[in-house]
């Protein structure tokens, strides 16, 4: 009987909250009250999918329904990125009947990785990929081992996981556990003998803390790695990236089946394989799951294009305290061929909370803009002192940098000269405050 | 005028940025007209203190920090005979409690540490990560930053700041935080503690310059946004305070 009320509750609220325009957390939170194991009495579909990790989460999520969906599923998930216990509380009870069955086919959650194991407490995953661990939001999340030793506990035994192989860290789940699916990229155009990077988190094994080797790196500590003293090691994969073009932004899966990019990132690439591979679990049929993914622009808006005075705009939304974001965006700026100009925005550290940390400014390798094609690089914000002191130490000509208190005032700057394109790079928290101020294309 | 830093385990010991610690002061070291020689020690390395003027080593993972006391024994003596002859020693983050005479881990397990200390450090199942203001011991102008912990530190009775008005001290809310003694220098503060603090990196350059012998200019060098960046940091942080 709670859990008819919980159910009641819930969609009231959430009714109630649509109308106010509140978020997607309060009715779960508050049907969890009423009946706090009610997770685990209502009926869910027989595939349920949670992805977590540091980075492409919510993209991954965003592809894996796409897909679901073209391949006829009914497909239920936390659009709103509501990825705590209280959000999902309200995704499923508000598509349960009263009686307590979920309706549709598929259940699929973006789990915040802290938070993953009070989720799945009352529940499991039928499949869950763990896409990376990155540092990211150090000031929430402690550091990757930490996270890893969080998400752990959410793992039952039933549950197949879908892992990032080149990831040394995430590799680490696979141990002890029956049912693991391992996706990656071979050696392609993109990979080096030698690591790129401020700091190097793969230089250890994380199961002995050996030294570790590597056959080929893809970005950061991402690649083909094995430990001399314990033999952790990447494993071959039942999914892969088999051959990468990212200057033509064409990639092939599995050997056979090719796909274009809509966004030459590397991490469009990784989203992309851990979507592939867990809609193939889930029985997508490769057609289908390459009509879609081909040329997906995703509706998660974290690429922007804009135009700003006489320049072209594009806005590569990074997250702040997650140096790995950076250098990707920074990467894809620097594989451009035409002249441009770059934004460098950090004002607001969190949207979510109060920090004023920056030690994160010093892990990212602003070196990747010291190229030709870069011609100005503009700070601002109200940590611009911050941003300006890591570029004194990086090669990059002073004069190349200018430096403005506000977002305002680098857009006055901007609008004033130069045609070249432009490039922002910022987080969630502060890219409202430019977009604001420029004219978006659709 | 020569000079050599010795850096532990950068490799390993590395948590956010602490690198910059070393970076921002090789940088002032230079102005002043310095030779810097920076030594980098890996795990595998015995590291070599007898040229050492200052000795770094700086926040890492719990697990790291433990394969950071394995090998401790192994040069515990070279690194208490270094201190021992006045070369400045900064250890940052979880680094600290490996200066002390023992790391009990969240499972126990009691590992002896560089005892140029005799406190102790118990982990703990809770991390309190937050940023920081402190009051300095040896210094006026209040230290800024951010801690990432899961310890309590125990037993010391010179900690480098008297009080904290924001963060968690050695072993309680506001509590006095990190370790001074001589030439040793200890803060569980993280990452480029030395870039985000002017007057940190001043009484640090002024210990060495003390050591070699060598005159102090009349101001020490000022770098371009070091000032400004502190200036704002602790503008907002005051400002939560309130």
């Amino acid at each position: 009987m709670r859990m008819f009320f919980a159910i009641i509750l819930c969609k009231l609220l959430r009714f109630a909250g649509k109308l106010v325009g509140k978020g997607s957390s309060l009715p779960g939170q508050y049907a969890l009250k009423l009946c706090p194991d009610v997770l685990g009495r209502v009926k869910l579909p027989s595939c349920v999918i949670a992805v977590t990790g540091s980075n492409g989460k919510t993209s991954t999520v965003e592809m894996i329904a796409a897909i679901l969906r073209k391949s006829g599923r009914t497909v239920v998930y936390n659009e709103e990125g509501s990825n705590q216990i209280e959000g999902v509380a309200t995704l499923i009870l508000c598509n349960s009947t009263f009686s307590g069955k979920m309706r549709g086919d598929v259940l699929l959650l973006e789990s915040d990785e802290r938070y993953a194991r009070r989720s799945f407490k009352w529940f499991h995953p039928t499949h869950f990929v763990i896409t990376n661990l990155y540092r990211d939001q150090l000031t929430r999340n402690g550091h990757p081992e930490w996270v890893y030793n969080a998400i752990l506990p959410a793992i039952h035994p039933e549950t197949t996981l879908v892992l990032n192989a080149d990831d040394p860290l995430v590799s680490c789940f696979a141990e002890g556990h029956e049912k693991v699916k391992w996706f990656g990229l071979d050696r392609c155009s993109i990979s080096t003998g030698e690591h790129h990077g401020i700091y190097h988190d793969g230089a250890r094994c994380p199961v002995c803390q050996g030294r570790m080797e590597y056959d080929w790196y893809h970005y950061e500590h991402i690649g083909r790695y094995h430990c001399a003293d314990c033999g952790h090691h990447r494993h071959d994969t039942d999914f892969a990236v088999t051959s990468l073009d990212l200057e033509s932004g064409k990639l092939t899966i599995d050997g056979d089946t090719e796909i274009s990019l809509a966004f030459r990132s590397i991490y469009n690439v990784y989203n992309i394989l851990a979507a592939w591979s867990v809609c193939s679990l889930a029985g997508a049929d490769k057609a289908t799951m390459a009509s879609v993914i081909s040329n997906y622009i995703l509706k998660n808006g974290r690429m922007v294009q804009f135009t700003l005075g006489n320049h072209h705009g594009v806005l590569l939304t990074s997250k702040h305290e997650n140096s790995v974001a950076y250098d990707t965006n920074l990467a894809y700026i620097r594989h451009t061929k035409e002249p441009c100009q770059v934004l460098i925005i950090v004002d607001a550290i969190s949207r979510k909370y109060f920090t004023g940390e920056t030690s994160w400014l010093w892990d990212i390798d602003f070196d990747q803009l010291n190229c030709e094609q870069v011609k100005k690089i503009i700070l601002c914000g109200k940590y611009v002192n911050d941003l300006a002191m890591r570029f004194d130490y990086t090669n990059i000509a002073a004069e190349k940098i200018a430096c403005y208190d506000t977002v305002p005032q680098a857009v006055g700057a901007l609008k004033a000269g130069g045609g070249e394109e432009l490039y922002v790079v910022t987080c969630f928290s502060d890219r409202d405050k430019l977009l604001d101020l420029v004219q978006r294309e659709q | 005028m020569e000079l050599t830093i010795a850096h532990l385990y950068p490799d390993s010991m590395s948590l956010y940025g602490e690198y910059a610690n070393v970076a921002v002061l090789r940088r002032h070291l230079e102005v002043m007209g310095v030779e810097v020689t920076v030594r980098n020690f890996s795990c595998e390395d015995t590291p070599d203190f007898s040229d050492a003027d200052f000795i770094y080593m700086g926040a890492g993972t719990e697990k790291r920090q433990k394969s950071v006391l394995i090998a401790a024994p192994h040069y515990t003596p070279a690194l208490q005979a270094a201190a021992e002859g006045g070369a400045v020693v900064l250890f940052t983050g979880n680094a600290m409690e490996t200066l002390g005479a023992s790391v009990t881990d969240a499972k126990g397990q009691v590992w002896p540490g560089f005892a140029l200390a005799e406190f102790t450090t118990v982990e703990t199942d809770r991390r309190t990560p937050g940023d920081v203001v402190a009051s300095p011991a040896l210094w006026d102008a209040p230290a800024v930053g951010f801690m990432n912990k899961c310890s309590l530190t125990h037993g010391i009775t010179t900690p480098l700041f008297k009080e904290l008005s924001l963060g968690f001290g050695n072993d309680a809310e506001h509590g006095p935080e990190g370790y001074v003694s001589g030439s040793v220098f200890a803060t569980h503060l993280t990452g480029p503690v030395l870039v985000k603090n002017p007057d940190f990196l001043d009484m640090i350059i002024r210990r060495l310059f003390a050591r070699k012998g060598w005159e102090l200019p009349e101001r020490l060098p000022v770098l371009p946004h070091e000032r400004e960046a502190y200036n704002v940091t602790l503008r907002e942080l005051q400002a939560r305070i309130k």
